[in-house]
């Protein structure tokens, strides 16, 4: 039977099995490719959960029969699903409450500390962060100097194992500060140079040569932590490294040429646009410290956060965004309108889609599949009634993950329409 | 040369001492009566030098300094030529002498009561009972570091506290305590420092206020009413001495202000002991013309060799730097009374490099002296006694080898109540020069360099020999060592071409002043022989002479308004502006008009027009061609700009405390949020007290002083708040003690405070009523509890910090008991749940736009909270209550055209229009009428559009953020920064002592911030 159907009808047919096997055409939608071009009249073919075909809708014919769902989007927008990396996302639900966090564990050198087991899929946060836009999280663990291993997650599912996009995508380290002291915040010391910077960077060298020994070696006892620790010289394990000032940066660059490390990650890195040339050719790639943020330094001009992502883009830096800081977890719902400030602030609407989409999966390693809407891909993919990028325009009416439909109401939507309703009755 | 010395020991010296009660072991120590320096150099007082002079000292005082004067007989006379004599300085704030106060904590549990048991004030920081002449004794050590300076003098007091007691003048000198200590009471000291104490209150300087004003208050009480008060120690000493000179220590330039205050209100004159940065603040000292007692301790260079780590110190400091050795200058320029402090100067040397550092930069010699002896004396009521060396003041005084206000001159005596003590001898025999010396019968040329007191040299000879038919001269020579001791000096030499290298060592006598000198010498052989040397020519001491690169310091340093970065260089000019071709949002009935002029002056719209507009002369012209104008943000919750604590978290009801008497001019959030549209905000006082603090309603006025800021004649508001920050839920398993630790306590804190208050009222109604009666006597003035009276009398408003509904609900229900009405929920995140029961009690509500999830009382915070509060007609607002978020204000407003489907005109009205009616101001804000201020934002596109970005911000008629000038105030900023990293670079090559750098962080107030500092931590609002 064919069906055709008009979106904005909420539509409900999250988690079935019915649908492989099904032909769905996405009509009439205005594509956001997510690799910086668009189509604004588009025909998206998905086949088995795959993209089969992106055409011009208006130049194309296609015969409905060939179709059991055609999806008449009418001018709204689609997007690639968002991400939002290096998040706390599912791995917590209340900050204050200790019960509700699960991102950091005990001890300095944890990369066998996994976060995919930890994610909560029926979490009331990730909810309200998919109907968004945001359909992906690297759910990251905190704390310590290799903070653990994280996964990227896609933001709904029965239960993590379903939920999981990419198993144990990387470790996480926390590279130390050049700078130290600073007292704490009743009694503030006057900070000063980290003169124990060169043994904790040493601390982590001497952690990579165990580990680097370890990996190749067939006489050692078994270590769970350098378990961890082998797939990320095999190239199959990325390195996150978590800085920002430039001496950190300098200092990794030259880490990872040591160590050969396949594929580091720079998280963070505000200081990145003052390196140039030196971070582009050290070919890492980097997850900008948030958007919406004050500026790290009482003199740099107040928009410098806002101008980030155009200084890098400008500099032909491959980065992203990402939204680590105060109240992270609820605040990832608002990763596009970040992509928006960095739109109004120098970069392109499509850059900037871009940065939160085809960018992220790049550096995740997860492009191949996700991140823009072309043929062979995974139809993962969301419609919004006008720019998603706009707090007022953001109205998702569709969201897919390989081809199925997703819920796109949340428990605040319910709260909403409970209260809403008992005010029309009195 | 030398004259007798005769003993007087017969004579009793004519003095009011204790000292002579004093039984002595042995026989009685003898006395010299008079003393008579000769052929010194003496400044007598600032404005009088006398050349080669005779001073003439009896006893403890000053006989007679002249050129000719009669000796008594019977005088012991020192030869002082050459030396220059300075009056005794004045230190004033120092605790030399004095035991260093401890306390008496006890774990980590909020401590709410003080450890000081015993009929004192209740609270550890108030005690004026500590009275430094109990505590007396004589600290050597101590007193030798100011004595080096040339302090003669000193009223010291333990520095603690905010009413810390009184300081006594003493005299410095190791002789005894009893003569020592002049006076016991020279004056009260005052902080708005908590000190050592460990009782929770006060935990931020506006407590402090509140502490001092209230104290004082209770001292008035207490004097008033003698018969029926209740006994304090405390209250009795303070009114001992309270009229006494009392001193005011301040850590930042604005304290002076605040200070100033209490001192109108108390009929109290503070002499203020500044921090350093006044000379950022000179025109509104100025207005107030306080005398001040200014710290000579200027900041050291920050070590900037590594660009990475330099560029993370502040422009603020680097300023800093440069101007605070102007400091005493530019504020004795401008007429203030100024002494001088040494305080937090470790080394004499320091000491004098800074006071020459002033002659240096302009400053006489005279308006030195003046304010280190006689400014100082007057100060404390004592300058018929000391500051000058007239007759029949103390003699005590300082001795120099040369004057050391041009020159690096040593300290040889230091004179103390008439004693003298020798610090340091001269090396009269000077043997700076090029001598023959003779040796064993041969002649070597011997060549003195360096200093008198560190002489080096050379010594040389000629030899010559003939090779290949040719005279060759060789000079063999070899460095000298010396040791000079007054007349005796050692050397020791030897020669490289000698066979033996063990070399000569000579000792010699130095004659007639170093033309001569002879003596032994022992020999590289072992054996003794003679020698003797006489000189050729003098040499001239080798001087330090330091050269500076001019080009880099400015000649005056210019600080600016703010003294940091984007801070502003000059006066904005009250010029009309006007606006054209622009889109209007006008928040009234005519909605959004395109095209539309808008003129406005002296602070005020003047004309609205949807067209063209003549052009007033002098004006500023915006085209505004594709532009939006808007009135200016205005963020109902805001914590920026607020000094030392945002929370008086050290009782749960703290309404005496009040946010405006703690704005902060100096915070860059001011500029950020300028750039962001914001023009005026409610800074409210943190959440962490059920009744908190009373709030300051401000314009973002970069660049103005703190009053300048606060919108005048506003209507009063306080904070109170609800749930888990006031019962102290996440504030860890110590925090269990301070009532209320549930919401069934804190409904119980607003009764029992409301209840107290109508109490208080009918006390001071009945003696109003009956004051002509005179036996009545006024109730004690509680600041607490006037404040809840205004609160039952409407005349204070309320907004209050609230979450879920059940709080909500239950304030209102207390309101309603009590007759007032709630003017404002803020946060009010489950507004939405009772917004009909918010909207009959008739209160507004102030929330976020979708914040959640941060704690457990906004699991059911939902972003569509505004748009339903809204559509049951509440008035609504968004609000920040973050730094970072206050600075896009109209992106929040913009998420409830998504949640919820708020028309655009509305969301914008939540940011401006609507808290404007929130805080009352309406009448004067919030939208665009003739009349109203002209708080205005230009913006590039629709302002709730995420492309928006703010082109301009007018605050009262003028451009105080546009992003033309931002761009010329961020490329004077990087020369300014270059500049002075280059002077620091050349400093850090000259000087080794530099400072660690020191960044600043974003540290940013939130609701639940406590103490003095901003916090780092989980923000959990």
């Amino acid at each position: 039977m064919m069906t055709r159907l008009r979106v904005l009808i909420v539509f409900l047919m999250c988690f079935t099995s019915s649908f492989f096997g099904q032909k769905t055409l996405l009509v009439n939608g205005f594509l956001h490719v997510g690799n910086g071009n668009v189509m604004p009249t588009a025909a998206i073919g998905i086949v088995d959960g795959k993209i089969v075909s992106v055409k011009n809708a208006m130049t194309t014919k296609y015969d409905e029969a060939d179709w059991d769902t055609i999806i008449n989007i009418d001018g709204q927008h689609v997007y690639p699903g968002f991400v939002a990396p290096n998040s706390t996302l599912g791995l917590t639900e209340i900050d204050a409450v200790r019960a509700t966090r699960d991102y950091q564990d005990v001890g300095e050198f944890n990369p066998h500390v996994r976060t995919q087991i930890a994610f909560n899929a029926e979490s009331n946060v990730i909810e309200t962060v998919l109907t968004n836009g945001v359909l992906f999280s690297q759910a990251t663990p905190r704390g310590g100097t290799i903070s653990g291993t994280s996964s990227v997650m896609f933001l709904a599912g029965w239960n993590w194992e379903d939920a999981t996009i990419l198993m144990d995508d990387g470790i996480h380290v926390n590279w130390p500060s050049a700078t130290s002291g600073g007292g704490w915040w009743a009694e503030p010391a006057p900070k000063s140079i980290n003169k124990d910077y060169a043994n904790q960077k040493n601390n982590i060298e001497d952690f990579f040569q165990m580990a680097l020994a370890y990996s190749v070696s067939k006489e050692v006892t078994f270590d769970q932590r350098l378990e961890a620790m082998k797939d990320c010289f095999k190239g199959k394990k990325r390195v996150f490294f978590h800085a920002g000032e430039m001496q950190q940066l300098l200092d990794i660059i030259e880490f990872c040429e040591k160590y050969t490390i396949n594929f580091p990650v720079i998280i963070g890195g505000h200081d990145a646009y003052l390196l140039g040339a030196r971070l582009k050719d050290s070919r890492i790639p980097i997850m900008l410290e948030r958007v919406h943020r004050l500026p790290e330094l009482e003199d740099e001009p107040v928009d410098l956060p806002y101008k980030l992502p155009f200084l890098l883009n400008q500099q032909g830096i491959l980065f992203c965004l990402q939204n680590q800081g105060d109240m992270e977890a609820m605040n990832a719902r608002n990763l596009p309108f970040q992509a928006g400030t960095a739109m109004a602030y120098g970069l392109s609407e499509e850059e900037a889609i871009m940065s939160i989409s085809l960018a992220t999966c790049k550096i995740l390693g997860i492009d191949d599949k996700y991140g823009s809407i072309e043929v062979g891909k995974s139809a993962t993919l969301f419609v919004s009634q006008g720019n998603a990028l706009d707090m007022r325009t953001n109205k998702v009416t569709l969201i897919m993950r390989d081809g199925k439909l997703i819920a796109i109401t949340n428990f605040q939507e319910d709260l909403y329409n409970k209260y809403k309703k008992k005010y029309e009755k009195e | 040369m030398t004259r007798l010395f005769i003993l007087f020991s017969f004579f009793l010296i004519a003095k009011n001492s204790f000292s002579q009660l004093m039984p002595s072991n042995g026989v009685a120590d003898s006395k010299v009566i008079y003393y008579a320096l000769h052929h010194v150099n003496v400044y007598v007082s600032s404005s009088e030098f006398v050349e080669n002079a005779t001073v003439l000292i009896k006893g403890d005082k000053i006989e007679k300094i002249g050129k000719l004067i009669i000796l008594p007989q019977g005088c012991v006379e020192i030869d002082m030529e050459g030396q220059t004599i300075l009056p005794a300085f004045i230190e004033l704030y120092t605790n030399i002498a004095l035991p260093k106060p401890a306390n008496a904590s006890e774990g980590y549990r909020p401590q709410m009561e003080s450890n000081n048991k015993g009929a004192y004030y209740w609270n550890e920081s108030v005690h004026p009972e500590v009275e430094a002449a109990n505590l007396f004794k004589i600290d050597t050590k101590a007193n030798e570091n100011l004595i080096n300076m040339g302090f003669g003098f000193a009223v010291t007091h333990v520095q603690d506290g905010i009413v810390r007691g009184s300081g006594a003048l003493i005299s410095l000198g190791n002789e005894n305590v009893h003569k020592q200590l002049l006076s016991s009471h020279a004056g009260n000291f005052y902080s708005f420092s908590k000190g050592i104490s460990s009782q929770s209150y006060p935990s931020s300087q506006m407590g402090s206020i509140a502490l001092l004003r209230q104290s004082l208050y209770d001292l008035n009480y207490y004097q008033s009413n003698s018969l029926s008060k209740e006994e304090s120690i405390s209250m009795d000493r303070w009114s001992l001495h309270l009229h006494g000179p009392s001193f005011f220590k301040v850590t930042e330039k604005w304290e002076i202000l605040r200070a100033n205050k209490i001192a109108k209100e108390f009929d109290l004159d503070f002499i203020y002991i500044a921090s350093g940065n006044e000379y950022a603040n000179i025109d509104y000292l100025k207005k107030i013309n306080p005398r001040l007692i200014v710290p000579l301790n200027f900041p050291l260079a920050y070590n900037v060799q590594d660009p990475y780590l330099a560029r993370q110190i502040p422009l603020s400091d680097l300023k800093h730097w440069e101007l605070a050795p102007y400091n005493p200058k530019y504020l004795m320029e401008n007429g203030l009374t100024v002494a001088l402090t040494s305080d937090g100067i470790a080394l004499s040397s320091t000491f004098w490099k800074n006071v020459r550092k002033q002659i240096e930069i302009g400053v006489s010699e005279k308006q030195l002296l003046e304010s280190l002896t006689e400014i100082p004396a007057k100060m404390i009521g004592q300058d018929a006694r000391i500051g000058s060396l007239q007759n029949g003041k103390l003699a005590s005084f300082s001795v120099f080898d040369g004057n050391p206000f041009t020159s690096d001159a040593a300290l040889l005596e230091a004179w103390h109540l008439g004693e003298r003590l020798v610090l340091k001898t001269t090396q009269k025999n000077i043997i700076l020069g090029d001598y023959s010396l003779i040796l064993n019968g041969k002649t070597y040329q011997l060549t003195v360099t360096g200093t008198k007191e560190n002489p080096s040299g050379k010594i040389f000879y000629t030899q010559e020999k003939i090779e290949k038919k040719k005279t060759i001269v060789d000079t063999i020579s070899s460095a000298v060592t010396f040791t000079i001791n007054q007349g005796d000096v050692s050397m020791a030499f030897s020669f490289s071409n000698e066979p033996s290298k063990n070399g000569y060592q000579l000792h010699g006598k130095i004659k007639r002043e170093g033309i001569i000198i002879e003596g032994d010498v022992l020999l590289p052989d072992g054996n003794w022989g003679s020698w003797a040397a006489i000189r050729k020519q003098k040499n001239k001491e080798k001087s330090v002479d330091d050269k500076k690169d001019e080009s880099l310091i400015a000649t005056t340093p210019k600080s600016w308004s703010p003294n940091l970065a984007f801070g502003r260089t000059k006066e904005i000019a009250d010029q009309p502006l006007v606006f054209k071709n622009i889109t209007l949002w006008t928040n009234e009935a005519e909605g959004v008009i395109n095209n539309a002029s808008l003129v406005c002056f002296a602070g005020k719209i003047i004309l609205i027009s949807k067209g063209e507009v003549i052009i007033p002369p002098n004006a500023i012209i915006i085209d505004g061609k594709g532009m939006h104008l808007t009135t200016g943000i205005i963020d109902e919750h805001s914590h920026i700009a607020i000094s030392r604590g945002v929370n008086e978290g050290g009782q749960t009801v703290s309404a005496e405390v009040s946010i405006a008497d703690v704005v902060n001019p100096d915070d860059i959030n001011i500029y950020r949020q300028l750039a962001g549209g914001v023009t005026a905000a409610q800074l409210l006082h943190g959440s962490a007290n059920t009744i908190g603090g009373q709030s300051a309603l401000v314009k973002l006025k970069w660049g103005f002083s703190p009053d300048e800021m606060l919108i005048p004649n506003a209507p009063k508001f306080i904070k109170c708040a609800l749930g888990e920050n006031v019962k102290q839920a996440n504030w860890g398993d110590f925090n269990t003690v301070r009532f209320p630790q549930t919401r069934m306590g804190v409904e119980q804190v607003f009764y029992d405070g409301f209840k107290r208050a109508q109490v208080y009222k009918k006390d001071w109604d009945a003696y109003l009523l009956s004051r002509k009666a005179e036996y009545t006597i006024a109730p004690r003035k509680d600041l607490e509890l006037e404040v809840l009276c205004e609160i039952l009398s409407g005349e204070r408003k309320i907004t209050c910090h609230s979450y879920v509904q059940s709080e909500i609900n239950m304030l209102m229900k207390v309101a309603d008991s009590m007759g007032f009405t709630v003017n404002t929920f803020t946060h009010i995140l489950e507004g939405y749940k009772v917004a009909d029961k918010m909207k009959e009690h008739g209160v507004g509500a102030s929330t976020f736009s979708d914040w959640w999830a941060y704690k457990f009382e906004v699991n059911e915070a939902i972003p569509y909270n505004a748009s339903l509060m809204h559509q049951q007609g509440l008035v609504v607002a968004i609000n920040s209550d973050d730094a970072e978020m206050g600075r896009r204000l109209n992106q929040e407003a913009a998420k409830s055209v998504k949640y919820g489907g708020m028309s655009e005109i509305d969301a914008w009205k939540m940011v401006t229009l609507n808290p404007a009616k929130l805080l009352h101001l309406d009448d004067r804000m919030g939208s665009m009428r003739v009349g109203k201020d002209a708080d205005l934002v230009m913006w590039s596109d629709n302002p709730l559009s995420i492309n928006a970005i703010v082109q301009m911000t007018v605050v009262d008629g003028k451009v105080l953020f546009s992003l033309e000038e931002d761009k010329l105030l961020q490329t004077r900023d990087k020369l300014e920064r270059a500049r002075l990293t280059s002077a620091m670079l050349r400093d850090n090559k000259t000087n080794q002592e530099t400072q660690q750098f020191k960044p600043k962080r974003n540290k940013n107030f939130h609701c639940n911030t406590i103490g003095e500092e901003e916090s780092e931590s989980e923000n959990t609002h």
